[in-house]
């Protein structure tokens, strides 16, 4: 029955690297068949034998990539701004204050992300277009400017922070948007650095709203590019990869460099 | 609770009256862009769905919207299409639980004693599909399955094996997305395993191994239930949105097909919608997926009180 402690090691050291393979191979995969001349995309040989930037100067040529991404580092950086800023507004406003419907608009909050996006689709599908929001950038921000999770992360993060500081500021006269601005948001850099990260990815990963909501390719963001990519091109497998690479590039990059934050944040705020 | 609100415990009857009401006022001013964003976008567009559910309008601004009572609701509930989906959803929901919380937990539990810089190396790894996007996961697979030329089933043929029509067949193509969806899932949850299992208190351990228990009786009377907080979290998660994050590939990849097989009650929702253009069919479906998972979810929770074992 007793197995030696490094046998269990070495099973777990097989288990881990099983698992990691499965979740980078087909990442690892994408970006080599992306370097692939297209004599070779079939080939089942683990790396191109000629790699090439062939496919990356066609998807420069057949789709508008930079605007694509460009939109989409707009719209991702314009939605986690608004995320940040309403959330902390939401955030002080439960901490501060005990008041008559504090409890009811925590709630609200909370609850709305019960509400499944394809309930609400129609109207607001119908309000976006009769804003004029259809094709914008700034319709895809305008609805998602504001998160249940960013408020509710938030929230945690000023509760954890001592009531002291926050009387003395007042006692010092201090009200209560200077007491955010100077005293509480200084010291929750590293919530609302984890709470950023978050918004963004979810942002630059966002697919149903900018479906419904963006007609024009040279409008859209690069979820749908790839999607009117793959609807056109669909067997170009070079040329896909290649897109998909550029679109996943960004975020990689920053999971590359923050990558600690980036899982913590995850972890921390749960799925959605 | 020694910091009641300024607003209650300041006199009331006093000249300083208007300032007052403003202090009431106050917290609202800093609630109201959150709560107007949602209850603009998503409390109101509730109310609209609620009801367009008991109308009959293609979606067209000219055309006007028609009241037919209960019709929606009654035509759905008897359209072969909607039994076909909620059996679906099901299979999604019930296929997906292995890979969102069975085998990170078994991953977990196994590999607990890791330590160092492999064990970094693996946590910065398995995390990567949860940040991939979805559309990227889904061109990703659709090469990786792909019937002719994919990686899968030329190694498949390379062993003798018959190729396998992973988005063709239907009954394979379900399965196929279900795995899809997993995929992003397992290693962030193998990761939130990890973190509870190593937050439990080592006495615990310590003791039982004093008193004899093996690995294996650790695992099942102690590791297990203290994990279990997490254990309902993920299942939770899994049952009121695993469909929903399912919808990407279906619509990327199957479009519901084939022979609508992998078609779910969301997806079905957005045919109603934005293909057929029949808003009073997807906001009526829209209603009843709303209820039933709202009841879910309280099930849930009400589940999730009574069975965690909590370590206080």
């Amino acid at each position: 029955m007793t197995t030696s402690p490094n046998t269990r090691r070495f099973a777990a050291h097989l288990v881990m690297i099983g698992l990691s393979a499965l979740a980078i191979f087909p990442v690892y995969w994408m970006v080599q068949t992306s370097f692939r001349p297209e004599s070779e995309v079939f080939s089942t040989a683990l790396w191109p034998a000629t790699p090439t930037l062939e496919n990356y100067r066609r998807v420069i040529e057949v789709m508008p990539i930079f605007g694509i991404l460009w939109n989409t580092v707009l719209m991702a950086a314009a939605t986690t701004a608004a995320q940040v800023v309403t959330g902390l507004l939401a955030a002080w406003a439960l901490v501060r204050w005990r008041f008559p419907g504090g409890r009811l608009a925590h709630s609200l909050i909370a609850l709305s992300w019960l509400v499944p996006f394809q309930v609400v689709m129609i109207p607001n599908y119908v309000l976006a277009t009769r804003l004029g929001l259809l094709d914008t950038i700034a319709g895809l921000v305008v609805p998602n400017a504001a998160a249940a999770f960013a408020v509710l992360v938030l929230y945690n993060a000023m509760r954890g922070f001592p009531r002291e500081v926050v009387e003395a500021a007042r006692m010092d006269g201090a009200g209560s948007l200077r007491t955010l601005i100077e005293v509480v948001i200084p010291n929750l850099r590293a919530p609302i650095a984890s709470v950023s990260i978050l918004c963004f990815i979810s942002a630059w990963n966002e697919y149903f709203w900018p479906l419904l909501l963006i007609r024009k390719i040279e409008n859209s963001v690069v979820q749908i590019g790839l999607q009117f990519f793959m609807s056109q091109e669909g067997n170009d497998w070079g040329l896909l990869m290649a897109a998909a690479t550029l679109a996943s590039l960004p975020i990689l990059l920053i999971y590359l460099v923050l990558q600690r934050q980036v899982v913590e944040s995850f972890m921390k705020s749960g799925i959605r | 609770m020694s910091h009641t609100a300024i607003a209650t415990s300041m006199p009331i009857a006093t000249p300083r009256l208007p300032r007052i009401t403003l202090r009431a006022f106050e917290p609202w001013l800093y609630l109201a862009p959150a709560l107007a964003v949602l209850i603009v976008w998503t409390y109101v567009p509730l109310l609209e769905a609620f009801e367009l559910s008991f109308y009959q309008w293609n979606m067209l601004p000219r055309s006007q919207p028609r009241y037919v009572g209960f019709d929606n609701y009654l035509n759905l509930l008897n359209l072969p299409d909607m039994q076909q989906a909620v059996i679906n959803t099901v299979l999604y929901t019930v296929g997906l639980l292995p890979l969102s919380v069975g085998v990170p937990l078994v991953v977990a539990l196994l590999t607990a004693q890791l330590t160092g810089p492999a064990r970094n190396l693996y946590r910065g790894l398995i995390f990567v599909p949860m940040i991939v996007a979805p559309i990227v996961a889904a061109i990703v697979w659709r090469w990786l399955l792909n019937e002719d030329h994919g990686l899968a089933n030329q190694w498949l043929r390379s062993f003798g094996f018959d190729t396998i029509g992973f988005l063709r067949d239907p009954d394979v193509a379900l399965w196929t997305l279900v795995w899809i969806t997993g995929w992003k899932l397992i290693g962030f949850s193998t990761l939130l395993f990890a973190a509870a299992d190593s937050a439990i208190n080592p006495s615990y351990i310590e003791a039982a191994r004093m008193d004899g228990a093996t690995s294996w009786q650790i695992v099942r009377d102690i590791r297990v239930p203290l994990l279990s907080p997490t254990i309902l979290l993920l299942s939770l998660m899994t049952v009121l949105f695993g469909a929903q994050w399912s919808f990407v590939y279906i619509n990327a990849l199957t479009g519901g097909g084939p022979l609508r097989s992998t078609t779910n009650v969301y997806y079905l929702m957005w045919e109603y919608g934005f293909k057929t253009m029949s808003a009073g069919w997807s906001t009526a479906a829209g209603m009843l997926v709303f209820l039933v998972f709202g009841l879910v979810a309280l099930v849930c929770l009400a589940l999730m009180k009574k069975l965690a074992v909590y370590d206080d």
